[in-house]
């Protein structure tokens, strides 16, 4: 789909170039009809004066005499010639100038009979002629039928021609730039409202803003108001649905606590294993449906490092009788882009699952890098000094429900919804081994520098 | 030890009576927020046990408010749902722990005595004595305004130590700040975490914020800033 600018260019170039075309034709046309009729009257002038200084010489020819040597007519090669022709072809008389370069002037004339013609000389110019038919009474009754013919070189009439047309072509190619210029300014302007929204929601997408700003043409107040009001709903929506999952869990979970309380007796072990699996399930079910994930509409620039900071504080309190240390190397600018429950959950659940394995120390690190397609994308890494998990056993500890060691508790469902969220998000996991000698998760999100 | 449930739904909130009674507690039960901010500010508490779901006020509102009051007694919260977020939430409001449903009794007992062997008049979130700022609320230590990475058991040995900075705390003390169960533990262990707390905490030795009294244990020995 093309773009209003290039539409708006492409349309107008074309429509510029048609007029202006037409009206270069007509006028080029207007143009050369009057220079003809100029060249007409410059060679009928030059037939008058021809014809009344003709004068029969000594043998009889009539012959027309030239006012001065220097005029065009007695300079050879002038561009300006005459002849005078009795009857035939071939000239009775021919001016000087003509000497060389024409030859052929065309047939005679009837008298009274008036003829123009383009003709081409010995070297190939263009020349125009006008001719004229008379009957030459003489001094003694001799009559005598003559064409007189006056010819002129068009190399400079042409020249003429090609000085205008260059004129005109260039006249009209400069306005056409200089419009199409004023035309590409004018859509930038023009169009600078429709730029500003294109940017805003790219910075709702990308969590930078929740809502498109005011102040905008009349043309675009209600797109931006639906649009204001969708992004609103919508996160409402996604607020009360988390509150109603919660309720749901509130109300079967409570119910389980009150079966688990009152469990005893042979039965006793049982109803306890049916509750944690029963619970387990719930948990993973609702936890699902809470992540947001790749909807643009709930995704705000969440800083890293306090939510990091309130892990640890969790996380120190849940594995206090464990003895290591959590260190947090997040830089405060990191942000991710997205939900903040849906971070705070992933990064949970890894940060637990490294305080279970470790021996003595967790790591976190982000920091922001360039993506594939040139924006920019949080990594997020979770490391630990425990056992690590072997090569073989990757694959299956991200699959829902796996456990690797059934010893240490955990329902197993940690790197499931970690990596369910993380797909959701676009984003990549991977498990490697950490240099502190346990497992290493490294994830890909969307993130910034703040 | 008196403790104080509140709980929605009756037949957990009898269940927990009954083995806390069991285990030696006087018990107090409030079916709703209100009740529960009632019974918390009224009665002289000494452990609270809040449910995050419940009717009137909320779990996590009825924690603020008894904090708000200056309530100090360790709260533990019940979520429905384990999620770090509420977690997170429950801990920020100032709950002291938390147990997801439906839980195992003997858990909920286990944290009910670890966070009683902890409390200590929390006045505040920050504790600080001379250069040494301990915050309990994000569990981080800084000496002249530079972070101490310390370990989980460190920490915990620090945090005794400076709640009761100035008094002698004794090896056995601190051993149960550190177990979950009273194990017989070698005493050594201490010797080692107070030696590591002492080279992170004043590398130069010039602070010496721990004072070792030979057979009666230790003293933080740095004068609690006036807040």
């Amino acid at each position: 789909m093309r773009s209003f600018s290039q539409r708006l260019l492409i349309s107008v170039s074309l429509l510029l170039v048609l007029s202006f075309g037409v009206m270069v034709a007509v006028l080029d046309e207007r143009f050369r009809a009057v220079s003809a009729t100029a060249l007409h009257d410059l060679l009928d002038a030059q037939m008058v004066a021809l014809v009344t200084s003709a004068d029969p010489d000594e043998t009889g020819n009539v012959v027309p005499r030239l006012a001065n040597a220097e005029s065009r007519l007695a300079t050879p090669g002038s561009g300006l010639y005459a002849a005078v022709r009795s009857g035939t072809s071939q000239p009775s008389w021919r001016s000087p100038s003509s000497e060389g370069s024409l030859v052929d002037f065309g047939p005679p004339l009837q008298p009274g009979q008036r003829e123009f013609r383009y003709l081409t000389d010995l070297q190939g110019n263009r020349i125009a002629a006008v001719s004229r038919g008379l009957r030459w009474e003489g001094d003694h009754d001799v009559v005598d039928d003559l064409t007189f013919t006056v010819a002129t070189d068009l190399a400079a009439y042409n020249q003429q021609l090609q000085d205008f047309r260059r004129g005109l072509l260039g006249g009209f190619g400069a306005m056409t730039a200089l419009l199409l210029l004023a035309l590409a300014g004018l859509l930038r302007w023009a169009l600078a409202p429709l730029r500003r929204l294109a940017l805003q929601i790219r910075e709702v997408e990308h969590g930078g803003r929740d809502q498109l700003g005011d102040r905008w043409p009349i043309e675009l107040r209600g797109v931006v108001g639906n649009l204001n009001t969708l992004l609103a709903g919508e996160r409402t929506r996604i607020a009360r649905y988390r509150t109603t999952l919660g309720n749901l869990a509130h109300s079967l979970k409570t119910p389980l606590a009150v079966l688990r309380s009152t469990a005893g007796g042979a039965a006793g072990p049982l109803v306890n294993e049916q509750v944690d699996r029963m619970s387990a399930i719930v948990e993973h079910q609702l936890q699902r449906a809470a992540t947001s994930g790749g909807t643009s509409v709930g995704r705000q620039a969440v800083d890293v490092l306090p939510l990091g900071q309130d892990l640890r504080a969790t996380l120190l309190r849940v594995h206090g009788y464990k003895d290591f240390a959590l260190e947090l190397a997040i830089p405060a600018q990191v942000q991710f882009v997205g939900d903040r429950n849906d971070l705070t959950e992933t990064l949970g659940n890894l940060m637990d699952n490294a305080a279970k394995w470790c021996r003595a120390q967790v790591r976190v690190s982000a920091a922001i890098a360039r993506s594939t397609d040139n924006g920019s994308c949080l990594l997020l890494s979770v490391e630990d000094d425990g056992p690590g998990i072997a090569p073989a056993d990757r694959t299956r500890a991200m699959e829902r429900g796996a456990r690797i060691d059934e010893h240490v508790p955990g329902h197993g469902l940690g790197l499931a919804m970690v990596r369910d969220m993380v797909e959701l998000y676009g984003g990549s996991i991977e498990l490697s081994e950490s240099a502190l000698g346990g497992a290493r998760v490294d994830l890909r999100l969307p993130g910034r520098m703040r | 030890m008196r403790a104080l449930v509140v709980e929605d739904e009756a037949a957990l909130r009898e269940a927990m009576h009954r083995e806390l009674t069991a285990a030696g507690f006087t018990v107090d039960l409030a079916a709703d927020g209100e009740e529960g901010l009632f019974a918390g500010n009224e009665y002289p508490i000494d452990v609270a046990i809040i449910d995050l779901g419940l009717p009137r006020i909320s779990g996590l509102e009825l924690i603020r408010q008894l904090r708000s009051k200056n309530r100090r007694f360790p709260i533990l919260v019940l979520t429905a749902r384990d999620r770090w977020q509420d977690k997170v939430e429950g801990l920020d409001a100032g709950a002291d722990d938390y147990v997801a449903k439906p839980f195992h009794f003997p858990e909920v007992l286990a944290r009910l005595q670890a966070l009683l062997r902890r409390s200590g008049g929390w006045a505040s979130a920050s504790l600080s004595c001379g250069p040494v700022v301990l915050d309990t609320r994000s569990q981080t230590v800084a000496v002249n305004g530079v972070p101490v990475e310390l370990t989980t058991f460190e920490y915990r040995i620090l945090e005794h130590l400076m709640l009761k900075a100035g008094e002698v705390i004794s090896k056995t003390d601190l051993t149960e700040q550190l177990y979950e169960q009273d194990y017989e533990r070698d005493s050594n262990v201490i010797e080692v975490f107070i030696g590591r707390l002492r080279r992170k905490l004043d590398p130069d030795d010039k602070l010496q914020p721990i004072e070792t009294l030979r057979g009666r244990g230790y003293r933080f020995a740095l004068a609690r800033n006036p807040s």
